[in-house]
């Protein structure tokens, strides 16, 4: 298998781009600590999250992806138990537990979900390909969605469940979701939302209330975050003001920089041009993906290169959204630049899953 | 690539959807972004920049005031303030309660009281919350900012904070510059007090670079009117700083504050102490001794160079203790300052309108003998009282009424100059009125107005300081407009001697005979000798009264300079022709059109009547031992003057032979070389030879008592 010719469909242009974005997120991430101490060790932690992710990439390229079809129930319950124990020990601490600590790495069970989530979608789509597309058959899928949904909801992450929706809304669509379906499921979804929000946590609600409806009088306590990222972005211009010179970041006046607001640091420091190549790195590599699922041999390769364009795509384009004050905060990382390691290693362990399906596109290979 | 390679069979217009909606999302992404940073790019900008740069303004050093004689009556001293600066306490949370408990144990502010939301509603300083709770609720602000916990500490105290800096993390002495006014309550009315700046005012200061709440402006005396030369220019520094407030370095090169100007003043402090000691002495005397009652409760003194204008002496008693503004102007003291009735505040020397009485006769005098009313060797029949006729107008038959005497025996039959120094009543109402046969043609209103301004009346006298009152020469438009009632001959007679409607300043009193005394020459009353910066420069400065500004340069008629000091003449009654020329016919006059002078020697004759009051044996100055034997020639002017004001209404007093009076002396010396003229008032102190006549003896007797001293100390000024 690790034969020269298994890598000739290996698609370079995708880890370069990875790298690439792991790199600058590194590089960002060092400017955005902006000198905090107790942030500091997150650098050389980003680091060492990327080089795993990479033997990750790696690993899961060597893997013929179709194993990943017959472990799929396994995958499945083996998360909902973690998501469930969570669930248990957050009640039993009166409130919102997201990780599991091993040691001093943090394990957050919905990110493992997202890609547990694409693997059981894609083989149910792919097995039922033939199926009618009736109700019978979403209600099927969106029972597969829910069941690890319910659980990242109830943390509470509505952020992930939401991505968790996505990635079933994404997968049925392509499936050939009829339109009068569709239109039945958006109804049902506003009904969903409308009937739901009294159930949110109050910070959520007040996120969503104070994005809809900005308080004039609470403007300085309640959207400072947003509006310090906003004068942060803004301010940067054509070209930035430098990296490492940004006066909203270095100064501090930005908060969770190094995170939810990496992309404002971005547009701070180098300007229009560096927000626009960071979002035309991030076009490329979704490209890529859907370029794969477009390659692949099978349904099931093809559904999960898909199942992480969009997962990449839509964490991506909300983080954005976000900073561009589009969209109320979140808390959703922007793929690959920003801090963090589970949320790192899940994708990454996604690209693997993509390269693993587009070196494999050929089932016979006359060199 | 094609569907036809592709194994998968999904439809190619889903996967298109996918596309365009990634597509759509990244294109309103990049409108945004431009409209972001590129369109809206220096809105943003703007804001960067305000989040993280600070102007600090640097207080400038206030001018000090100093009396003529070089001696400090407006100083800045030190005052010490205990700070704790949240973000440079000790991270452990022990070692900041060691230090709030050792801090207390050296203050006596409790180390933890209350709750910050307590210390939020109140001034810094204030008893109540503890250390902890003014530190919490300065970190919660600013964590860079000093919280002051104990203001105004001695020098002990916080040299022991200093010394323990090591100790203390975060704890440190803050020096607030205090006002401090060595002479306090014997020079409040004229050096004044500071405040905050007041509200309204606030955009103009800031402008200049003040900071309201910390920077202090002049309420009253020279440090309210000549703030502008004592306040100095603000410094600035341009900083840097992060989002917990802490500077990072200056963002452009900081400019310096410069100190105020310093004031010299003309006032003499020993004349000043020896002018209250003679008012208070003499007050407390005739309530104590005399009257056995709180009967005089004011009274002023104002000592004057009659040929240069420079005031010497200006006491306005009852005062204030100005030191106890200097912190802040506490509100019980305020209040009661401002409710007692006897207006401590009020500087009365200026500020407050009398009747002359008596005193005002010096006008009437030169104005009858410049406009030929009557001779010098003419023989006036004065008696007891005079039964005059009272009219409203021509053809009104009239109505009897006395007019009075203070001397009901009369002084019988006396001259021009007798008339003055006996202070006849009776004469002095044939000269303004007319009497029969006696004096066809009085003075009347119209003339005697023109001859009381010429001499100072019915005009602030331009002296640098603020709230000045004009006082007031009636006239029959005057009398028509605010009264709603005709001139009568009544009105004229009463006039002349300085009563009914004619109210004068004690300045106003002191400037007629300083006229008078200097040939004619009304000298600009000033109390600033000179201005210097803090290197002892010599600045030149111009004071405006019309609008009461300073400026560097002449503003046009009417300021004058008062630095380097220059005696100003405002105008020389003998050479200028301010007195407008009116011809008079049984009681009715018209201006004709031309001005006029007032002749030197009568200048010299109201000179000799004055001097005379002093001589005679019957003169007003001599009949009590005031001036009897006086080593010094001195002349001068008595008056009572009969008032009616609200405290005399709520007494019952405001009727015939009730009438309370203001005692009033008004005197000069040398009578050949006259260098000081004193000016006394006594409020409702009654008769103005015995009350008012002994405080300008005794004033004049430290005058030149001062004098000697410093000629035997071999400096020749003198006060």
């Amino acid at each position: 298998m690790l034969r020269g010719e298994f890598w000739r469909h290996f698609d370079f242009w995708l880890l370069g781009a990875v790298i690439l974005a792991n790199a600058f997120g590194i590089a960002m991430i060092r400017s955005a600590i902006a000198g905090n101490e107790t942030l500091l060790p997150q650098i050389n932690r980003q680091i060492i999250y990327a080089s795993i992710g990479l033997v990750v990439i790696v690993i899961a390229t060597v893997l013929d992806y179709r194993y990943w079809s017959s472990l799929d129930r396994i995958l499945y319950l083996v998360t909902m138990l973690f998501l469930v124990i969570l669930y248990l020990s957050g009640i039993a601490r009166f409130g919102s537990t997201r990780w599991f600590t091993v040691g001093s790495i943090l394990i957050q069970p919905a990110e493992i979900a997202k890609l547990a989530m694409i693997i059981a979608l894609a083989d149910y789509f792919a097995r039922s390909q033939d199926a009618r597309r009736d109700w019978f058959w979403i209600a099927k899928s969106l029972l597969i969605a829910g069941g690890l949904m319910i659980w990242i909801l109830l943390q509470p992450n509505l952020s992930n469940a939401i991505v968790i929706m996505v990635i079933w809304a994404a997968m049925v669509w392509v499936n050939g979701l009829q339109l009068k379906h569709l239109a039945a499921v958006i109804v049902m979804v506003l009904l969903a939302i409308a009937a739901g929000f009294p159930f949110l946590q109050t910070y959520q609600q007040e996120r969503v209330l104070n994005f809809l409806f900005p308080p004039k009088s609470a403007s300085y306590g309640a959207t400072y975050n947003v509006m310090q990222a906003l004068i942060a972005l803004g301010s940067g211009g054509w070209f930035g003001k430098g990296y490492g010179h940004g006066s909203q970041t270095q100064l501090r006046f930005m908060k969770v920089r190094h995170t939810d607001f990496i992309f404002s640091v971005i547009g701070e420091e180098f300007g229009l041009i560096g927000a626009v190549l960071t979002l035309a790195l991030l076009a490329f590599i979704i490209y890529r993906c859907l370029r794969a699922a477009r390659l692949a041999r099978d349904p099931f390769g093809s559904l999960l290169a898909y199942g992480v364009a969009v997962l990449i795509s839509f964490q991506a384009a909300v983080n954005i959204a976000v900073n561009l004050n589009l969209m109320p905060v979140s808390g959703l990382p922007l793929p690959f630049i920003s801090q963090g390691g589970s949320g790192l290693l899940s994708l990454m362990f996604g690209i693997g899953l993509v390269e693993s399906v587009v070196v494999r596109h050929r089932s016979l290979e006359f060199a | 690539m094609t569907t036809a390679t592709s194994p998968s069979r999904f439809q190619n217009w889903r996967y298109g959807t996918i596309y365009a909606v990634i597509g759509l999302v990244f294109a309103i992404f990049l409108s945004r972004l431009f409209n972001l940073q590129i369109l809206q790019g220096v809105d943003w900008m703007a804001k960067a920049e305000k989040n993280h740069t600070r102007q600090i303004s640097i207080a400038p050093a206030r001018g000090i005031i100093y009396d003529r004689n070089g001696y400090v009556l407006a100083r800045n001293i030190a005052a010490y303030n205990i700070v704790v600066t949240p973000a440079y306490l000790p991270d452990d949370e022990s070692d900041i309660q060691r230090i709030y408990r050792e801090l207390s144990a050296l203050t006596g502010v409790p180390a933890s009281q209350g709750t910050a939301a307590d210390a939020k509603l109140l001034e810094a300083c204030t008893p109540g919350p503890g250390i902890a709770q003014w530190v919490e609720l300065g970190a919660s602000n600013a964590p860079y900012d000093p919280v002051k916990v104990d203001c105004n500490v001695g020098e002990a105290t916080a040299m022991v904070v200093r010394e323990r800096a090591v100790d203390w993390p975060g704890v440190s002495v803050e020096i607030e510059p205090l006002r401090d006014y060595p002479t306090g309550s014997l020079t409040a009315n004229v050096v004044g007090f500071l405040g905050p700046i007041p509200a309204n005012k606030e955009q103009v200061y800031r402008q200049a670079g003040f900071r309201p709440g910390r920077d202090k402006v002049g309420y009253s005396g020279v440090e309210a009117s000549l703030d502008d030369i004592l306040i100095g220019t603000p410094g600035r520094r341009v900083v840097e700083v992060d989002v917990a407030g802490q500077e990072l370095g200056n963002l452009q090169p900081p400019v310096a504050p410069v100190a105020g100007n310093n004031l010299i003043l003309t006032i003499d402090t020993r004349l000043q102490d020896a002018a209250q000691a003679a008012l208070v002495g003499e007050i407390d005397y005739w309530n104590k001794i005399i009257y056995g009652e709180i009967r005089i409760s004011s009274g002023v003194v104002i000592a004057m160079n009659p040929k240069t204008g420079e005031i010497l002496a200006m006491v306005s008693y009852p005062t204030y203790e100005n030191n106890r503004m200097a912190r802040f102007i506490p509100a019980y003291y305020y209040e009661q300052l401002s409710q007692d009735p006897r207006h401590p505040l009020l500087n009365m020397a200026i500020s407050a309108t009398y009747p002359p009485g008596s005193a005002f006769k010096l006008s009437t005098a030169t104005g009858a003998l410049n406009e030929g009313v009557v001779t010098l060797d003419q023989i006036i029949d004065a008696p007891g009282k005079l039964t005059l006729v009272e009219k409203f107008s021509p053809t009104d038959p009239g109505k009897e009424r006395d007019y009075v005497d203070w001397n009901e025996a009369g002084f019988g039959k006396i001259d021009f100059l007798h008339c003055i120094a006996f202070s006849s009543n009776v004469c002095f109402y044939k000269l303004g009125g007319g009497y029969e046969d006696e004096i066809p043609e009085g003075l009347d209103i119209e003339r005697l107005k023109q001859y009381a301004r010429a001499l100072g009346y019915d005009q602030p006298s331009g002296v640098e300081l603020l709230g000045e009152a004009s006082g007031l020469i009636p006239d029959p438009a005057w009398k028509r407009i605010n009264k709603g009632e005709n001139w009568s001959t009544g009105d004229t007679y009463i006039a002349s001697v300085g009563q009914g409607y004619v109210a004068a300043t004690p300045i106003q009193v002191l400037m007629s005979a300083a006229t008078i005394a200097n040939n004619g020459k009304l000298m600009q009353p000033t109390i600033i000798r000179s201005v210097q910066d803090g290197e002892g420069n010599m600045q030149e400065w111009w004071w405006n009264p019309a609008d009461q500004t300073v400026t560097t340069t002449s503003a046009g008629a009417g300021s004058y300079q008062i630095s380097p000091f220059t005696p100003n003449v405002r105008w020389d009654i003998t050479t200028d022709a301010i007195i407008i020329d009116y011809q008079c016919e049984d009681t009715y006059c018209t201006d004709t059109g031309l001005m006029k002078t007032v002749q030197p020697w009568v200048v010299s004759k109201i000179q000799e009547g004055m001097r005379l009051a002093v001589l005679d044996a019957r003169g007003t100055l001599h009949r009590n031992t005031s001036f009897l034997n006086y080593p010094i020639a001195v002349a001068g002017k008595t008056g009572t003057a009969e008032y009616c004001d609200d405290v005399a209404l709520d007494q019952d007093r405001c009727k015939w032979e009730l009438w309370p009076t203001h005692a009033w002396t008004v005197a000069y010396a040398p009578f050949d070389d006259p260098e000081i003229v004193i000016v006394a008032f006594a409020y409702n102190a009654g008769e103005g030879a015995s009350v008012a006549a002994p405080i300008v003896k005794l004033v004049m007797d430290a005058y030149f008592e001062i004098k000697a001293i410093d000629i035997a100390q071999g400096l020749t000024g003198g006060p």
